[in-house]
């Protein structure tokens, strides 16, 4: 049943459905690891609640904005916009065999975003006050980052927490007694039924606030750097986002799946290699066209530092774009690693730069974070790392084979115990001999 | 009963409100909030400062601190054996202070001048475009004033502001977004001048009507030909105009006031977005094309799904 036969050669497809990791403890040394930085990060974010601002980091009145605004929330939610780029990918653009690794977005990205929203929640200064997004006579439609604000947590807790809720459900009912399976088999068209709506709804909105968040650095004017300011920010945001997105679900498949030692689906990394390859193509034909009708690409090829800085990341996005356009490669997990790294590397380059690096007050300041302000934000990072190692094991997220589905309510109901004394192969060294 | 309506009929009424709808939609985009070019109002107020004029006696700064009831800057002393420290001598605008005189002196020679720095007043100021629920805001008489019951501390008035005004108190746990509000609540609305023109004494700025004031500055350049940098008046145009104006005898950049367009920010920043969000017609429109492209394939979708149930007796998986 899973081998199909294409033209003479047998391809098998591994990745067809969601399957927990099974046989695998579920405290680890890594989770300790993890979630000892989450530890560590959660309680300064807990003292930073009830002390200024001031102390606890390096934000001055000229760079406003520290790392929990600039990484947290406007860098990394590009790494979990997945779902948005998978999503679409499809289910608008009909690439059916991006199903499979749909929930794998779906996590992370939901992580990165509550995580994003929980650094959000403690970098403003008057929380407080927010309570005013409920009274849409108060908002002021103007501002982006009123569409940030009312966007994001909506898209987080509404649409990402639907598309997520199978995964919960499903762990209930393989668990659960009769009465808990009659109830929630009652409940499953009831979601079948609002299903579409709801994905609609969960692309609409990134699409919104992935954008917004580009529309936010409009109004910094002349203090960005030309080769970043532009009135095409808010699409080349969008455009960076699914790049990431679809870069760093390929990242996490392959880490992850080698990690457990599963098995990997050439058919399912060969259609993320297209996907990203295509995303940085999109990417770069609206950077490059902006840079000419604005007629900065002198600029861009001065060879000062900013102009290295555009390179860089220029360069970060057109290796992947270009040699992921190679089929061999694209069925090499080894090199989609390392190119789907490149890739994200260079989108998280450009959602970065301008906020911080390319950005210039007119007074003379110096912006660096502070170690409370770095370690708050590594905790979240750990946060949500452990988070996922967690839910990996109980729900159904990584791909795996639909054989598995058979045995799937022993699996979850699976006893786990500390493991044999088995020869782990460490995955860095099992990926670089592949 | 069926309604009798014919498709070409059908069609016409969809035309019909299309057009409609685009009309007005038309008709109100003409009304810009956020135009290029803003207008003031006829009884938008401001100040005239003419660095020509000012002798740097900070008697404002010590007005505007007393009037706004601000703390006082203070510096370390060098001994405390000997000293409190130094007070109220601030190095620049900051969340203690909402209006200070700066000097400026030249590298090489004797030429110096000194600036006023403050909250210009934009006409269409960039931080009240940003705040998202509108706790600055365009007030009477064009005064750019902070409301703390809805300011959720975003910091995003900071980020936008060209001259870098509004400051926030990072040493607070309760903070607030201090910035120059021509003394509305102190001064203005009991129909007072604000506290910094009251006390010059030597006229070096001057409050009123932004008209009067933008004529009068013209009557100075015009009286005085090469006595003022560029022979214009500093906030007419920049950044879509202000309410604050500055005359200087040396480069306006020199004494702080950066080189800015003749755009406001807020039609830069929204001139897109606010055709797009408009009444969320383009939300409304991607989201029904999507749904539709969604619609069609989840239907195929469930038809595999039966079939491959059908064939191995495993459902499918959302």
């Amino acid at each position: 049943m899973n081998a199909h036969d294409t033209a003479g050669s047998t391809l098998v497809n591994h990745w067809q459905c969601g399957v927990p990791v099974y046989r695998e403890p579920v405290v680890t040394t890594s989770l300790l690891f993890f979630g000892a930085w989450a530890a560590l990060g959660l309680t300064l974010a807990l003292a930073r609640v009830v002390s200024p601002l001031g102390p606890f980091s390096g934000m001055n009145d000229a760079y406003a904005w520290g790392i929990w605004k600039s990484f947290n929330v406007m860098t990394l939610t590009a790494l979990g916009s997945g779902p948005l780029a998978i999503g679409m990918a499809a289910w608008v653009f009909n690439r059916t065999k991006l199903h499979a690794v749909m929930r794998t977005a779906l996590l992370s990205g939901f992580l990165f975003y509550a995580t994003g929203l929980v650094a959000l929640g403690g970098d403003v200064g008057r929380p407080w006050n927010f309570w005013n997004v409920i009274l849409p006579w108060r908002w002021n439609a103007h501002s982006a980052m009123l569409e940030v604000a009312v966007c994001m947590p909506l898209y987080c807790a509404i649409f990402l927490a639907f598309e997520s809720l199978p995964m919960l459900l499903e762990r209930i009912y393989y668990t659960g007694d009769r009465r808990v399976k009659t109830t929630l088999l009652r409940w499953a068209p009831k979601i079948r039924r609002i299903y579409p709506y709801m994905i609609t709804g969960a692309y609409v909105l990134p699409i919104m606030h992935q954008s917004s968040l580009g529309a936010l650095l409009l109004l910094a004017g002349d203090k960005i750097n030309p080769l970043w300011q532009t009135p095409v920010l808010p699409v080349l945001y969008l455009l960076a986002a699914i790049l990431c997105g679809s870069g760093f679900v390929t990242f996490l498949l392959l880490i992850v799946c080698l990690h457990f030692s599963r098995p990997l689906d050439i058919g399912v990394l060969n259609e993320l290699g297209n996907l990203l390859s295509v995303s940085c193509f999109l990417f770069l034909t609206v950077r490059f066209a902006d840079l000419i009708v604005r007629g900065q690409l002198g600029r861009a090829f001065a060879f000062d530092s900013m102009s290295a800085l555009f390179l860089l990341e220029t360069a970060l996005i057109l290796i992947p774009a270009a040699v992921l356009r190679n089929r061999t490669v694209r069925k090499t997990p080894r090199r989609l690693l390392l190119l789907a790294i490149t890739a994200c590397l260079g989108g998280l380059l450009f959602r970065y730069i301008p906020t911080t690096v390319a950005f210039s007050p007119a007074h003379r300041a110096r912006y660096f974070p502070s170690t409370p302000e770095l370690l708050i934000t590594i905790g979240y990072i750990s946060l949500g790392m452990a988070a996922f190692g967690i839910a990996v094991k109980y729900f159904a997220v990584l791909p795996g084979e639909i054989s598995d589905w058979n045995r799937m309510s022993k699996i979850f109901r699976e006893k786990r115990r500390a493991p044999k004394a088995k020869k782990e192969t460490p995955w860095l060294v099992s990926l670089l001999t592949r | 009963m069926r309604l009798a309506i014919t498709r070409r009929q059908l069609l016409k009424g969809i035309i019909g409100a299309g057009g409609a709808l685009a009309s007005g939609v038309a008709s109100s985009a003409l009304a810009e909030e956020h135009p290029a070019h803003p207008v003031a109002a006829p009884d938008a107020v401001g100040m005239l400062y003419d660095n020509t004029i000012c002798t740097g006696c900070r008697a404002c700064m010590t007005a505007c601190s007393e009037t706004n009831n601000l703390p006082a800057e203070r510096l370390c002393p060098i001994d405390p054996a000997i000293s409190t420290g130094l007070w109220d001598v601030p190095a620049d605008l900051d969340s203690k202070t909402k209006n200070i005189i700066k000097l400026y002196r030249e590298k090489d020679g004797d030429n110096f001048a000194f600036v006023k720095r403050q909250c210009m007043h934009c006409l269409d100021p960039a931080c009240v475009t940003g705040c998202p629920f509108g706790a600055l805001k365009k007030n009477t008489w064009g005064a750019v004033t902070w409301n703390s019951s809805l300011c959720i501390g975003c910091r995003y008035c900071e980020v936008g502001c060209p001259f870098d005004v509004p400051k926030f108190q990072w040493d607070k746990w309760n903070p607030k977004i201090v910035k120059c509000e021509l003394c509305f609540d102190q001064r203005l609305k009991k129909n007072q001048e604000p506290a910094c023109t009251e006390v010059c004494p030597t006229h070096a700025v001057i409050f009123g009507k932004r008209s009067e004031l933008l004529q009068k500055a013209k009557q100075r350049i015009a009286d005085a030909p090469g006595k003022y940098f560029e022979d214009r008046v500093y906030g007419e145009h920049e950044a879509g105009g202000t309410q604050v104006l500055y005359l200087s005898s040396v480069a306006f950049e020199k004494i702080g006031l950066p080189k800015l367009g003749d755009t406001s920010l807020g039609h830069y920043a929204t001139k897109v977005s606010s055709v797009l969000y408009r009444w969320l017609s383009g939300p409304i429109i991607v989201a029904g094309v999507l749904g539709a492209i969604i619609k069609r394939n989840w239907k195929r979708h469930e038809a595999e799904a039966v079939r491959v149930q059908k064939e191995t007796g495993v459902p499918e998986q959302l």
